[in-house]
């Protein structure tokens, strides 16, 4: 029975990392330059899960097998003031849409809690079936 | 061989059996909450039905046999794949609802089981100690 702590825990790891990627977004959603001062805009990141715990994957659980970007494409900002406009007058900025990323935190975030109550089930069993002992 | 004959009459072997059942149970069902986000992924269940078909028409077979010499150890749920959630755009067939209950109440269910099966030990150990406690 211990080992369904486990599978939640897991499934906490994996929603905090797909966490992770949403507030990259949400910061990254007005960055057009790269670390190294070029115009590139920031690309979407998604996180990628998979059935199965991360140490073992034919035990119960689930794991993040890898971050991805989005290759859709940049969004178009018309922007004279900006210093990487086109001949058109265009900026390139991040494929992000904030409306996306709130609904994705939303259900991040319940995914997170309703495994946290489950824990809590878990436990409560756990003390029940110790207490057949006492 | 007289403990034995003690602790396997009456209704303990088969509370014991719930225990077992809603133990693993809560495994599949931790399973699935882990797996809401999860592409293409497949809810799992034991069939409550199915078990407690299998509990009784064992109980069946074990009241028109001598005492003992019928069991519930061989007794185990089969897994399937129930379809009653809505198969969402990423393939999964989550539904949070059906989940967040079905895990309080197989969590009742094994604290019911756990307790009842206190008791008798507890009855079991006042008969022993001839002592109303």
């Amino acid at each position: 029975m211990f080992e369904n702590l486990d599978t939640s825990a897991s499934a906490l790891t994996a929603q905090r990392t797909r966490m992770n990627a949403i507030a990259a977004n949400v910061a990254g959603m007005n960055v057009t330059h790269d670390a190294d001062g070029k115009p590139n805009p920031y690309r979407r990141k998604f996180a990628i899960m998979a059935e199965g715990h991360p140490n073992d994957p034919d035990a119960p659980g689930v794991h993040i097998v890898s971050v991805e970007q989005d290759q859709s494409p940049f969004r178009k900002v018309l922007d004279w003031s900006h210093p990487d406009h086109d001949k058109d007058g265009y900026v390139k900025m991040p494929n992000i849409d904030l409306a996306i990323e709130m609904v994705d935190m939303m259900e991040a975030s319940r995914a997170y809690e309703a495994n946290i109550s489950a824990m809590e089930v878990s436990k409560s069993m756990m003390n029940a079936t110790l207490r057949l002992l006492a | 061989m007289f403990i034995n004959r003690l602790i396997n009459q009456g209704s303990a072997p088969m509370l014991e059996q719930v225990a077992k059942f809603t133990s693993q149970r809560h495994g599949l069902l931790l399973d699935n909450l882990a797996n809401v986000s999860t592409f293409g992924y497949q809810q799992k269940d034991l069939s409550l039905d199915g078990f407690q078909a299998m509990l009784r028409e064992r109980s069946e077979v074990r009241q028109a046999s001598p005492p003992g010499s019928v069991g519930y150890d061989d007794i185990q749920a089969e897994v399937e794949n129930p379809q009653s959630g809505i198969l969402f755009h990423d393939g999964n067939n989550r539904s949070m609802e059906q989940l967040t209950s079905d895990v309080a109440k197989n969590a009742l269910m094994h604290n019911l089981a756990i307790e009842l099966l206190r008791k008798q030990f507890a009855t079991l150990d006042m008969a022993l100690k001839e002592r109303v406690t």
